[in-house]
């Protein structure tokens, strides 16, 4: 019974994850990445920065070559998004996201300057002024909960086919097989705030839908 | 019933934002209404989390040349300790603004740009000052005194409209502090400000406005007063 269960628990997120096609292997974990960041904001420790280093230093390389479609472009915003990282790891806030989530922005607001300085614009719009640093105060996260109450699965869940896969696989856990939001994040291997998030931006995404259909 | 905001952009909209996709004076507006809408700031969160989560997932391809990041880490980890930029950055920047006597908060994304505005122009109960911006988007200052009327006027391109304090209202609705107006070429509209009160407006033109009333329309200036 017990090995069962083992079974079931351990297989099932793997099947899971196969079919839903997100990863072939399960990446680090969020929390080893904010333990890293703290390891190198308190001691600027160097072991635990290059194993930030050699996992997100390919990832950043894939995204500047999607946006700059040039190597050198690309690995110029990879160097200097890392020097951000080694340099200002203790500006990160885990309270307000993931640690991959800060190396992102990190990387869209040196992109975004990259560009603007390239066109040789002077005295012009910074990614500073676009994006704050941090989240605004008073994030609430209330309003998941409070929006499941009134939103009925039978009504929402043939327009589920519209969004995009990771947001309709979180969508189908949560109003079709009733899973917890804790439930889901384990099976997906994401973190619980993004399960939230992904939420809030499908049901905004099917609001904005339903909306177009009736104006 | 407090004045909250209704006039939003769309989520596919805020999503490029998140990207850092869109033209940097789109993106200055957009930035501007999340500063005065809690709704967006969350949507904004929420957007981040997920494009970088998903980023963050994806498999690297175990064929792929790493060859150049081991002399990048070694320069990394031996760069100097970044320098203290807190106090260079705050040195010009405009909390709020004085206009007509009047005294209007600037959200955090204008205050830097809001400092570098051009001089007031003033025509009637309008007044417009431009910010520093690229051709093709002309980005300023629009200030309506209490009870006026802007020019009904047309766009030959699109213009986006921010509301940062006040009210406005057109033929389509009324429009409060964080609400954005978007209209495109086949729009004809007359923003006016029905209330006791001035109203301070964002506006980003991306083509000159051609005036459509008899009058207006014999006064060339007004259209180089407004792009």
């Amino acid at each position: 019974m017990l090995a069962q269960a083992a079974l079931t628990l351990h297989d099932e997120p793997l099947a899971k994850t196969q079919d839903s096609s997100m990863t072939d292997a399960v990446p680090p974990t969020q929390s080893e990445w904010e333990q890293a960041l703290a390891l190198v904001a308190l001691k600027r420790d160097k072991t635990a920065y290059a194993a930030l280093f050699n996992y997100f230093a390919p990832r950043l390389r894939a995204f500047g070559m999607r946006m700059f479609g040039n190597e050198q472009q690309a690995l110029e915003m990879v160097q200097d998004t890392l020097l951000n990282v080694w340099q200002k790891a203790h500006l990160y806030d885990a309270s307000r996201g993931c640690a991959s989530t800060w190396i992102f922005t990190i990387a869209r607001n040196v992109r975004f300057d990259m560009l603007r300085k390239k066109m040789s614009r002077k005295d012009d719009i910074l990614a500073d002024d676009l994006w704050a640093d941090g989240d605004y105060p008073d994030m609430e996260d209330e309003q998941t909960e409070r929006w499941d109450i009134w939103i009925v699965a039978e009504k929402i869940a043939p327009h589920f086919d519209m969004l995009p896969p990771a947001q309709r696989i979180v969508m189908e856990k949560v109003y079709l097989d009733e899973c917890t939001h804790q439930q889901v994040a384990e099976e997906l291997g994401v973190p619980l705030g993004t399960v939230k998030s992904r939420i809030r931006l499908a049901l905004e995404r099917l609001r904005e839908a339903i909306d177009a259909k009736h104006s | 019933m407090p004045n909250t905001v209704k006039h939003h952009p769309s989520l596919s909209v805020l999503e490029q934002f998140c990207e850092g996709r869109l033209t940097a004076e789109v993106a200055l507006v957009v930035a501007a209404h999340i500063d005065l809408c809690p709704h967006c700031q969350q949507l904004q969160h929420d957007i981040e989390a997920d494009l970088a989560c998903a980023w963050a997932g994806e498999p690297i391809a175990a064929t792929t040349d790493n060859s150049a990041f081991a002399a990048m880490l070694q320069q990394i980890v031996s760069a100097e300790p970044a320098p203290l930029e807190a106090a260079a950055s705050s040195l010009s920047k405009a909390k709020s603004l004085e206009f007509g006597g009047q005294q209007f908060l600037v959200p955090r994304s204008l205050q830097r740009l809001a400092a570098k505005r051009s001089k007031w122009l003033t025509l009637g109960g309008i007044a417009t000052a431009r910010l520093p911006s690229g051709d093709p988007h002309h980005i300023s200052l629009l200030y309506i005194s209490e009870q006026t009327q802007v020019p009904r006027h047309t766009h030959q391109g699109m213009e986006m409209t921010l509301v940062l304090s006040g009210e406005i209202e057109d033929e389509n609705g009324r429009y409060v502090a964080g609400d954005l107006i978007v209209a495109t070429p086949d729009h004809t509209h007359t923003p006016r400000n029905v209330k006791q009160e001035p109203c301070l407006c964002l506006s980003v033109l991306s083509a000159p406005l051609t005036f459509t009333e008899g009058m207006t329309r014999l006064l060339n200036p007004l259209q180089r007063f407004f792009y």
